[in-house]
């Protein structure tokens, strides 16, 4: 299924939560903060949080530089 | 307000939502920038300039050539100096109407209440997850309204927290043992667009203006020039801010 992905467009298996998400695109930052349609999501809800077609999701790596 | 001064701040006094009130109001207030690098330098750039009263300057390091890319207080003549100093003279240039109190110190959890006594707000201008994390617990014990920016190489973030009614800094970003900043390198603009987003927050915040950025993550990707905004809803397993909500 189709996905905005940092305002990309991508293709993605069905089926998948932020969790299985963040495997699929191997990211590996321990402060990743996920947004989907535009709301932060928690990482205690990775699991339970479904990836639906049409979504937007922002990976971000958070800039912690001053 | 003296007439010099209704004539420096004219072009911000003509705006109705700021007036001579807000202007005296600025004048009164008292804000700590916490570190004088490339977010540091811009916002009290700005907040001297509009008037804000009282800058107090808190970095511990000394200028460095490696600085002078984006941390616009200091210049090749301030090199091996303390930031803070040099900080102080630059604003002092800018605006000598204004108190400004340079100190030379590293944040920590034994200085952090004397650091934000009388204190109305703090700008972040940290470079590291553990100065933050110090500052958020001690803005939370204080109820004091906090202006997040975190910025590398062409991308930065940026939120305002206010205690007790938005969601707090560890909310969003928890520590973990592989916290260290990645050194990649930096473009001036990325900190200067960031600092000045935190220094239009601050304003609006010390005059109650508009709506501040509050649960709201605001990010800015330079390269590609994407801006998003992420909804921030209150994390109740927060170690930081939850026990403080329940009181």
């Amino acid at each position: 299924m189709i996905i905005q992905f940092n305002g990309l467009q991508e293709t993605i298996p069905r089926d998948l939560n932020i969790r299985q998400l963040i495997k699929f695109f191997d990211e590996g930052d321990p402060h990743l903060i996920v947004e989907q349609n535009a709301r932060y999501i928690y990482p205690k809800d990775y699991d339970t949080c479904m990836v639906m077609e049409n979504d937007e999701i922002e990976f971000i790596n958070p800039n912690l530089g001053g | 307000m003296t007439l010099p001064d209704s004539k420096r701040y004219a072009r911000q006094i003509k705006l109705p939502q700021i007036g001579t009130p807000g202007q005296k109001k600025l004048a009164a207030a008292r804000v700590l920038i916490a570190g004088a690098g490339g977010l540091g330098s811009l916002s009290s750039l700005y907040l001297a300039a509009a008037g804000v009263g009282h800058l107090i300057i808190v970095d511990k390091d000394r200028v460095e050539l490696s600085n002078l890319n984006r941390q616009l207080l200091h210049s090749e003549t301030s090199l091996g100096k303390p930031k803070a100093l040099s900080a102080s003279h630059r604003l002092g240039q800018l605006n000598s109407k204004i108190k400004i109190t340079p100190i030379q110190v590293k944040i920590d959890r034994k200085n952090i209440d004397d650091l934000l006594k009388e204190v109305d707000l703090v700008v972040d201008g940290c470079d590291n997850y553990p100065t933050r994390q110090i500052l958020n617990r001690g803005c939370l014990h204080h109820k004091l309204p906090w202006i997040f920016g975190g910025v590398q190489g062409f991308d930065g973030m940026i939120t305002s927290f206010v205690p007790n009614s938005s969601v707090c800094f560890e909310c969003i970003i928890q520590d973990h043992p592989a916290t260290k900043l990645r050194d990649n390198g930096i473009l001036g603009a990325t900190a200067g667009i960031i600092a000045s987003i935190q220094a239009m927050e601050a304003i609006k915040l010390l005059l109650d203006l508009g709506t501040p950025l509050t649960n709201r993550l605001m990010q800015i990707c330079g390269l590609d020039m994407r801006i998003t905004t992420a909804a921030l809803t209150a994390n109740p397993d927060c170690k930081a801010c939850s026990p403080i909500k329940k009181n």
